[in-house]
């Protein structure tokens, strides 16, 4: 009995001390687990919070305001108007009765469309975007619960249809679509914000546990050179001319000839930027037209209508070529004198034709101009006379000075879909074709690039890069980005140069150019008319480059009429146009003191 | 003898008003907690957002009711049911596959009695305690070192062992058929001297496991079992994120979003749907979420404060019966928080263990509370 007494005291002492060693080895284990806690809730805290928060935020998008694009004046020619986007949260609404009559009778919208979006059960409805602030304010006002109004910003053309092939538009999401919106889409589109909302697992928004906003960083404002005034004046005119001599389109570049700034570009018929899916007048007409022709073809029409409105958005300036005539006489005249083929004193005899290999080629003038000298063949506009000096220079002579003046690469302007030019290969080229190139006939190129180049011949050789971005902006002014282009000199020396001035000056003085010549300034400039292709159908296109002043260019512009009824002789109708333009503009740069 | 010992130093002013303390604290806390937890998700499945407080408050009554009856009532009376226990215990698991049955889940882990359900396995947890306290006894007055014998050791082992084997067997729980065997081996750990058999039986069990994890891990998964996945969903709890390691990532994001302070009190997110039933297993990881770190060791501390008092109990007990029931509910509440814990910090694979006292759970709590009111009785018997 003793001995089993003591045996169990033993063992009790022994269950005593293995009670103890049972609970330290639990709470040792409990200390590790806390460790294992505090490694989760330390260490690996910023991980699984990043885990999470992506898991309860839902995310809305806050549109950047776009940048605006201002003109040399200052004049904002794209801005940004604000609307709104109305939504419904299904779960925040306590009288869907009242918001559906309040939402059909603000927004004109069916009560059917109305009642569809508030009943459906979705984290949150999209009622109308794109609704204007008068009325989204106005809905904000009724204080509905569950009806949100966001602002958003859409883009907005103060001018409509001014500059609307230069300045462009954008789409859906603020992307530029075509023009000076695409080309510098990277500075004027902003950020994107974020509005971030704690939401439940289902997705429904949380009340009361607030939002996180990351702001919008809206985009840079785009400063170019187009002066609005001048644009303004180049676009009555063009479209006075487009008018009066129902032509199919009459475009005006002004540009300065030492920089390559372009002071304006117009390219009648221009559309409405506010409202660029909307066919103008003139589209309309033949989309009537194949409507009648292709009865049922629903597609075909649909194509159509975008081939249209592709039409209208094309910018003849730069994304169409054209033959340029007698105004490429300009390049000839260069290349001519730069090679010394021919001095300004040379005599020439003009027949009123010239054979070349076996072919007669016609003077515009068929009686001939008998004896001239260079300067008044070019102040006549002789074919002849150019056509024996483009044989002088030679074929391959010729395609060097071709290349040297940039015009088989394109001008690199800050505009989208620029042509290149249409030229023939050199090992193509024979007299005949030589002969024709030479007066400006059997290749195509764009009337930037004529004009570009011309303008390098006339201002010392320097070819510059036409362009409209000055510089961008940022909304604070605080990050200024200065646009540089390139520029390649000594296209030509300063003595032809000198020369080309003189004879072109000549040509508005006493020349074919006579109607460009503006009183009390120096003019310089050449006309031209060329056929269109298909030859022999008397379509024209009539044309005239002008500069000023013509002993120290500053500013050219060209006017080209494409497809004139009636008189077509550029130096009849084209040059009048460049003149009402000078006598404008030439005063009012002296004004601001345009350099 | 030992009897009129027992009797002679006996007072009723002894009861251990530590543990008493923080058990209220615990159960309090636990209610706040599940209303904090459960509160959001009740408001939209049930209209009521109290609806599991009221639920978890009307649990934690009758627990209480309990907690007091096993105060008054003498605890050596218990032993009497020793047997009984164990014979009870089995035939409630086996009535889970009657008519009575309740299956949840796709587990039958439920029985119906009319005006409410309650887990048979919770029921044989405090049965195997009550049998073995009593049997370890018995032995001991037997014989010095019975228990050691194979004989012994058989009258021990066995019914606890067949209890947990019908425990996961019939009910699919493994979770409380680890917890009955771990009492076990807890109980019989206490009661004889040796330490190489625990030793040698735990750097088996050790080696067992990592061999299985490792052949897991190495192993195509295309054709695994359940349990194997939920190992593979352990080790790569991102692989599985919406399947089998979901409820696991989900609490982890919880935790460690809690950080060292907390989003404070009803602050979390986890709770709105991403951490679907958070009121049950996982309570934990939202505990983290909103009282942070600091509230995590708080929880934690109180517990090992539980078990100490438990020990404290236990070892100032003289009578062995009571000493090796404070034991046995030692081990069951220890096992319990360190597999909860250990499961919501994705430190061992997913089974399911509630958090005692906290997490929402009728039969848990009562008997959990039960267990609390016999160690309260056996510590008024104390020197």
């Amino acid at each position: 009995m003793a001995i089993k007494n003591n045996a169990g005291r033993r063992n009790m002492t022994v269950q005593k001390k293995k009670t103890f060693v049972l609970c330290i080895l639990s709470v040792l284990t409990l200390l590790l687990l806390c460790v294992r806690v505090g490694y989760l809730m330390i260490f690996r805290s910023e991980y699984y919070t990043q885990l999470a928060t992506q898991l309860h935020e839902r995310e809305r998008d806050i549109k950047a305001a776009r940048g605006r694009i201002i003109d040399a004046t200052g004049t904002v020619l794209a801005d940004n108007k604000t609307v709104c986007t109305i939504s419904v949260i299904h779960s925040q609404v306590e009288d869907p009765e009242e918001v559906i009559a309040m939402l059909c009778r603000e927004l004109g919208l069916s009560e059917e469309y109305v009642r569809k979006r508030v009943e459906k059960y979705s984290a949150r409805e999209r009622i109308k975007s794109n609704v204007e602030k008068e009325i989204g304010d106005r809905i904000r006002n009724y204080n509905m619960a569950g009806v949100k109004v966001d602002e958003d910003y859409k883009r907005y053309y103060p001018y409509d249809d001014l500059a609307s092939k230069v300045l462009g538009f954008t789409g859906g999401d603020n992307q530029g679509i075509i023009g000076l919106e695409v080309v510098y889409e990277e500075y004027l589109t902003g950020k994107k914000g974020q509005i971030l909302t704690l939401t439940d697992a289902k997705g429904i928004e949380l009340d009361g546990m607030g939002e996180r906003r990351k702001e919008p960083e809206a985009g840079k404002d785009l400063y170019i050179s187009l002066d609005m005034n001048i644009q303004r004046y180049a676009m009555q005119l063009a479209k006075q001319a487009y008018e009066t001599k129902q032509a199919a389109g009459v475009s005006i570049i002004v540009m300065n000839v030492n920089s390559g700034e372009i002071l304006a570009m117009v390219d009648v018929p221009e559309f409405n930027l506010n409202d660029p899916y909307t066919l103008i007048e003139e589209f309309q007409v033949q989309t009537v037209q194949q409507e009648t022709t292709q009865e049922g073809q629903t597609e075909t029409k649909q194509e159509s209508k975008q081939d249209l409105l592709n039409k209208m958005w094309r910018n003849g300036c730069i994304n169409d070529t054209y033959e340029p005539g007698s105004i490429f006489k300009t390049i000839t005249a260069a290349a001519g004198l730069e090679s010394g083929a021919v001095r300004l004193e040379d005599n020439f005899s003009c027949p009123g034709f010239i054979i070349v290999d076996d072919r007669r080629i016609r003077c515009h003038k068929i009686a001939g101009h008998g004896a001239e000298d260079f300067t008044h063949a070019v102040m006549n506009s002789c074919n002849p006379v150019f056509i024996t000096v483009g044989l002088r220079i030679g074929v391959e002579r010729y395609y060097e000075y071709f290349t040297k003046f940039g015009l088989r690469q394109k001008t690199g302007i800050d505009l989208p879909g620029e042509a290149g030019t249409i030229m023939h290969q050199p090992d193509k080229i024979g007299e005949v074709e030589l002969a024709t190139i030479s007066f400006g006939q059997s290749f195509q190129l764009t009337p930037i690039r004529l004009m570009t180049t011309v303008a390098g011949l006339v201002n010392g050789g320097k070819l510059v890069t036409p362009h409209f971005g000055v510089k961008a902006v940022s909304a604070d002014g605080t990050s200024v980005d200065e646009f540089v282009y390139p520029v390649s000199e000594g296209i030509v020396s300063e003595d032809t140069t000198e020369k080309l001035k003189y004879v072109l000056e000549q040509v508005v003085e006493n020349g074919g150019g006579k109607n460009g010549y503006v009183e009390g300034f120096r003019i310089g400039g050449k006309t031209a008319t060329s056929e269109t292709l298909p030859r022999g159908h008397g379509r024209y296109i009539a044309s005239f480059l002008g500069f000023a002043p013509a002993d120290d260019p500053k500013v050219m512009a060209i006017a080209i009429i494409d497809t004139p009824q009636g008189t077509y002789y550029g130096g009849q109708i084209a040059a009048p146009v460049v003149r009402q333009l000078f006598e404008n503009i030439l005063p009012y740069l002296e004004e601001i003191g345009y350099q | 003898m030992a009897r009129q010992a027992v009797k002679f130093r006996s007072s009723k002013h002894n009861m251990d008003y530590v543990l008493l303390t923080v058990v209220l604290f615990l159960v309090g806390f636990g209610l706040l907690m599940i209303y904090s937890v459960s509160s959001y998700e009740a408001g939209i499945e049930h209209n009521d957002s109290a609806f599991f407080l009221k639920n978890q408050a009307q649990n934690t009554v009758v627990g209480f009711v309990a907690l007091f009856i096993m105060i008054k009532f003498p605890y050596k009376e218990l032993q009497r049911f020793d047997v009984l226990a164990m014979i009870v215990s089995a035939v409630l698991i086996v009535l889970v596959k009657s008519p009575l049955g309740i299956t949840r889940n796709g587990a039958s882990r439920w029985i119906n009695v009319g005006i409410t359900s309650f887990q048979p396995a919770e029921v044989a947890k405090i049965g195997v305690i009550i049998y073995l306290a009593s049997i370890i006894q018995r032995l001991e007055t037997l014989g010095r070192n019975i228990i050691r014998t194979p004989k012994g050791l058989a009258i021990v082992m066995v019914p606890p062992t067949i209890i947990a084997g019908l425990v996961y067997l019939l009910t699919s729980n493994l979770s409380s058929a680890i917890i009955i065997m771990g009492i076990a081996v807890a109980m019989v750990f206490v009661a004889v001297p040796d330490y190489k058999w625990f030793v040698v039986i735990g750097v088996t069990g050790v080696a067992a496991v990592t061999a299985l994890v490792a052949y897991v891990a190495n192993t195509d998964m295309s054709s695994s079992n359940f349990r194997m996945g939920r190992i593979m969903a352990w080790l790569h709890p991102e692989a599985y994120s919406t399947d089998k390691a979901f409820q696991t990532l989900q609490a982890l994001y919880a935790i460690g979003s809690g950080g060292i302070w907390g989003k404070g009190l009803g602050q979390s997110m986890q709770k709105r749907g991403f951490l679907p039933e958070a009121q049950n297993d996982m309570i934990f990881s939202i505990i983290c979420e909103e009282l942070g770190l600091f509230g995590a060791l708080a929880i934690i501390i109180l517990f090992v404060v539980l078990i100490w008092s438990c020990m404290v109990i236990a070892n100032k007990t003289v009578d062995r019966f009571g000493s090796l029931l404070v034991v046995g509910v030692m081990a069951h509440y220890a096992i319990q928080v360190i597999l909860n814990i250990a499961v919501v910090t994705n430190t061992i694979p997913n089974t399911g263990i509630t958090l005692p006292f906290i997490s929402y759970g009728g039969t848990s709590t009562l008997f959990l509370l039960t267990e609390i009111g016999i160690v309260l009785n056996v510590s008024k018997n104390c020197r």
